[in-house]
């Protein structure tokens, strides 16, 4: 169906028609709100009295984030879980695919079922189990750790008594990036089984030939063809886990945990806009904590980001 | 202009008259009042509503509940920007300092309200603790959480000790959970904090919040607060308490197993004790009054009105709160059903009061806590308590896990309120 | 030397156990939905299903309209799903393959948007909402979500790796309409990546909870994930109920995963090779 030509859609035009609706949307419910809290970095508020009791106080609130211990400190919380439970994911990841791949055909939905059904898992239901499985008297997780010590050379590396961990601040942050890691490696696994999926077979029959043994063919043919996608994969983790907030807030049940070892820099920013009540503070903390995500997020493009020209 | 003749005056005026009565009578049949609550307190306005037919027949009352902390974020965004107030809301008493600060929710002592002709109705903490600083009532109470000493007679009579030995004095009630653990191996208390969260708030002076007073001086390296901390301290050295955080599995567990002897709470526990977390423990717990005299609340529900609720709502919105608050059935109703104890002196002459609770082998537990309401003293609000309550938990960690020196450990939390206290 | 034959059955193995240890918190939370909350708070917990499933569904029912929340939750995620498959397939078109002015800038601003969290949205999100007139209304969950950054970010990546310019000029030059070309071209061969987002965007609508704390007055309007929450009280909560629901609210999750499982692994192929 030709329409006339005065109606029909010039390539120029073309366009700013589609990218419309989305930028409308985002002009109202994504650009107001970023203005808004912008807005608010340089004012302090207390938010129960209305929006007419906000008073400019310049850069002051940026001044106490920077000095305030509790901001560091969540802040080297974040980096430490964002670490412990992003490098884990994608090592584990990539040679899990790679497995999937090659060895699993009728069962490889179901595998891959299995890996990715804690992703749809609601934060209420993951609360309530795995603070049953982190009990420290009778949580499966310490009585899997016993089981594991009886094993002769496992056993070895094993803690000797239950270990505490919702209670002990160095337990807790383990303990949230194993709920991390157990979260999200299956997404990733989904996410490397598709790439390896793209690798042309004949590669690998013509490394075989020339006589590469398998680890060799990984390293040098599987990874190099799975950069892009460790890209992607490795900036939605640093998106992810540099905004931890989940995980954490239902583990210390919203208030970071003793010491605050649990505290990541979201919870941070929850906690100081809802719990105590400072806006102005907790708006200036959200815009320090893009500036260094968006920082991180550049390095990450700079590390692994295809060059122009290259495969 | 031919002026209009008298009799057609007549039927324009009944007209209008008719459309007015009309319209009024629609109005009114149309009335809702929106009440924002969270569970139980959501149960408790829900139980009301036939009382509240009585009265208003033509005003529906519509009930939002939201999870705790959800419903108190929900309310702060509501009244930080003014929008779609409920005309009442519920809040707990940690939310109801903290909103009073802030200017959102309406004098109650200003006219037509005029709370204070009914404060002498009220148990005066629960009154003290709805008034801002300023001298502004913000809130009405309907119920109260009296702090009791829930123990359990059975692992007392079997270490031989008495519950005049656990109430004397902290002292002598640390020494008492020596004697327990030695003689049963059951811990005193479920966590070394509680017992600091108790003995911080002995011997307040007037003028003085918890942390601070009501010049915004940091408060924390008064003797209570040492007192506190050492206290907490042998606590733990003695090996004296479970290590387990309230509502979690251990805690539960350890009320089932009778491997935690005694807990201070309110007076409310007893009835969760009975409903779903030991009932196979029933007839094995007593209560008493805190020791040394001690006399604390914990916990405590209040009804107030935004001040950006539309005027028209006000009167029917504040008819409401004085129904839940000042009508004693509704008030003994809502503690039969729900063990919400009654915010209203006229409900302490009932005789439930002095039936005896079975859960506690009998006991007329209520006529201890009845008693204890009249002695406990409100404590001013400051808008960092509840910072100030992390930084002091988090010192009591270093503390109590890691050997750290009071004075110095006191030392730092004053200086992370320091820089706060004044935001 | 039977090394050969034992590596790939230990790999084997290792993987198995990995797949059963990722489902059993899953199975713990049906276990747990057929208990009552004294069985579920005692240790050592319920190991396997127990009889108390009616009861809680029983509570369940009675404390919140639970039907209700799940027709709406399901309303809004399809709305959403739609819509966001609507929005981000042009977009990530139009920042594929056209160049126009301030793209690259446009583009930065929107992957901005994903830097910071979400709940400091709140209240300027309720403000607008209000000024909408859309408070209580399921379409403020569905319309700004279609604006998702995450959605378009992956959109352009597939459009850039799949579909080459010369095809789309080919089309052009043989008359095509640029609303055909679309229509006709670009969107079946899209249809991996539709499927991805389609489902993660369902996943997402489902879980959400604080767009629905914001914007949602009345229990009757509630999705899922809010109306369960409302079940929680620090004294008061119907754990078993509160586990029967979520169990409940998983499986259209697991059906529609298991429905799209085979677009999902190959939708997210080309989205970032390039």
């Amino acid at each position: 169906m030709k329409l006339p030509a005065a109606l029909r859609l010039s390539p120029t035009l073309a366009p700013y028609v589609f990218l419309s609706p989305f930028v409308i949307l985002f002009a109202v419910f994504g650009v107001f709100p970023l203005a808004f809290s912008l807005y608010l970095a340089f004012q302090s508020w207390e938010p129960t009295s209305g929006l007419g009791a906000m008073e400019f106080v310049g850069l002051s609130n940026y001044a106490f984030a920077l000095q305030d211990e509790w901001f560091w400190k969540s802040l080297k919380n974040t980096a430490w879980l964002a670490l412990a439970s992003g490098v884990p994911q994608h090592l584990v990841a990539i040679p899990l695919a790679v497995f999937i791949h090659t060895s699993f055909k009728r069962l490889r939905n179901g595998v891959v079922g299995a890996y990715f059904m804690p992703y749809i898992t609601s934060t209420v239901a993951i609360a309530i189990l795995f603070s049953s499985l982190f009990s420290t008297d009778y949580g499966l997780i310490n009585v899997g750790i016993n089981v594991l010590s009886q094993v002769p050379v496992l056993g070895g590396l094993m803690p000797a008594n239950p270990v505490d961990w919702l209670n002990d601040p160095d337990n807790i942050k383990p303990a949230i990036a194993m709920i991390v890691f157990w979260r999200y490696v299956g997404f990733n696994v989904v996410l490397y089984l598709a790439a390896l999926q793209t690798i042309p077979a004949d590669i690998y029959e013509a490394a075989t030939m020339d006589g590469a043994g398998r680890l060799q063919q990984f390293f040098h043919i599987t990874l190099p063809s799975l950069k892009p996608m460790i890209f992607f994969g490795v900036t939605l983790s640093v998106i992810g886990g540099l905004q931890l907030f989940e995980e954490p807030f239902i583990l210390t049940g919203g208030r970071g945990g003793s010491d605050q070892s649990g505290m990541t820099a979201a919870i941070y920013l929850y906690r100081m806009a809802f719990d105590f009540n400072d806006f102005g503070a907790a708006s200036a903390m959200s815009w320090l904590l893009f500036i260094l995500v968006a920082a991180l997020t550049w390095a990450t493009n700079r590390a692994f980001a295809p060059r122009k020209g290259t495969a | 202009m031919r002026a209009m003749g008298s009799g057609s005056m007549r039927r324009w005026a009944g007209l209008g008259a008719g459309l007015c009565l009309l319209a009024a009578h629609a109005a009114q049949a149309q009335q809702s009042l929106t009440i924002a609550a969270f569970p139980a307190v959501d149960e408790i306005v829900k139980s009301a509503i036939p009382a509240w037919k009585r009265l208003h027949p033509n005003v529906e009352i519509k009930v939002v509940s939201r999870q705790f902390s959800d419903h108190h974020t929900a309310m702060t965004t509501a009244l930080s920007t003014s929008f779609y107030l409920p005309d009442v809301m519920a809040l707990e008493v940690g939310y109801v300092g903290r909103f009073a600060q802030g200017g959102g929710l309406d004098d109650l002592s200003k006219p037509p309200y005029d709370i204070q002709r009914f404060q002498s109705r009220w148990v005066p903490y629960a009154y003290q603790q709805a008034t801002s600083r300023k001298g502004a009532v913000v809130a009405a109470p309907t119920d109260i959480g009296p702090g009791t000493l829930l123990y359990r007679a059975d692992v007392l009579a079997k270490a031989g000790v008495s519950e005049a030995d656990l109430t004397g004095s902290w002292e002598g009630y640390v020494a008492t959970g020596a004697k327990i653990k030695a003689a049963t191996g059951a811990y005193l208390m479920a966590h070394a904090r509680d017992m600091k969260d108790i003995v911080i708030r002995t011997g307040i002076q007037p003028g003085e919040g918890l942390y601070f007073d009501s010049r915004s001086n940091v408060l924390v390296t008064s003797p209570r607060f040492v007192r506190a901390f050492e206290l907490a301290r042998k606590v733990r050295q003695g090996k004296l308490d479970a290590r387990v955080s309230a509502w979690s599995s251990e805690w539960t567990e350890g009320f089932r197993r009778g491997t935690i002897a005694t807990q201070m709470t309110g007076a409310w526990l007893a009835g969760h004790l009975n409903n779903w977390l030991a009932p196979a423990t029933k007839g094995q717990w007593r209560a008493a009054q805190l020791p040394e005299g001690a006399f604390a609340a914990y916990g405590g529900t209040f009804f107030a009105i935004p001040r950006g609720t539309p005027a028209a709502h006000k009167p029917l919105a504040w008819a409401f709160i004085q129904l839940m608050t000042l009508d004693r059935e509704v008030q003994l109703s809502a503690f039969k059903s729900q063990d919400a104890f009654p915010s209203l002196l006229e409900t302490f002459d009932d005789p439930f009061f002095e039936q005896p609770i079975e859960f506690l082998g009998g006991q007329m537990a209520r006529v201890g806590w009845r008693a204890a309401t009249k002695r406990i003293a409100a404590v001013d609000v400051h808008k960092q308590d509840a910072f100030a309550s992390e930084v002091i938990d988090t010192e009591l960690d270093k503390v109590l896990d890691r050997g750290k020196d009071i004075k110095t450990a006191l030392a730092d939390a004053e200086r992370l309120l320091k820089q706060r206290a004044f935001r | 030397m039977n090394s050969d034959r034992l590596a790939p059955w230990a790999a084997y193995c290792v993987v198995g156990v990995g797949a059963l240890i990722m489902l059993a918190p899953f199975y713990f939370m049906f276990v747990f939905a057929t208990h009552s909350r004294t069985e579920i708070f005692s240790l050592p917990p319920p190991m396997f299903f127990g009889d108390d499933f009616l009861n809680n569904l029983k509570i369940l029912t009675e404390r919140m309209p639970f039907w209700r929340n799940l027709g709406w939750s399901l309303y809004v995620a399809l709305a959403s799903t739609a819509l966001t498959l609507l929005f981000c397939s042009m977009g990530g078109y139009a920042f594929a393959l056209f160049d126009f002015k301030f793209k690259n800038a446009l583009f930065g601003l929107v992957m901005g948007t994903m830097l910071l969290p979400s709940f400091m949205n709140m209240i300027p999100t309720f403000m607008i909402m209000d000024a909408l007139g859309w408070i209580d209304q399921p379409k403020a969950l569905y319309i700004p979500g279609a604006a998702s950054a995450f959605g378009i970010f992956l959109m352009r990546q597939f459009v850039t790796s799949s579909i080459p310019r010369d095809l789309i000029e080919a089309a052009r030059m043989d008359g095509c309409s640029e609303v055909g070309i679309y229509a006709r071209i670009v969107l079946p061969l899209l249809k991996p990546a539709l499927g991805t987002l389609g489902l993660i965007t369902f996943i997402a609508s489902w879980n959400n909870f604080i767009g629905p704390l914001i914007v949602m007055r009345s229990p009757d309007m509630y999705t899922l994930p809010l109306a369960l929450r409302s079940l929680q009280s620090p004294v008061n909560t119907e754990w078993g109920a509160l586990m029967t629901g979520s169990a409940i609210a998983t499986l259209p999750l697991v059906v529609l995963f298991v429905l799209s499982s085979r677009q999902l692994i190959s939708g997210l192929t080309a989205g970032a090779v390039k």
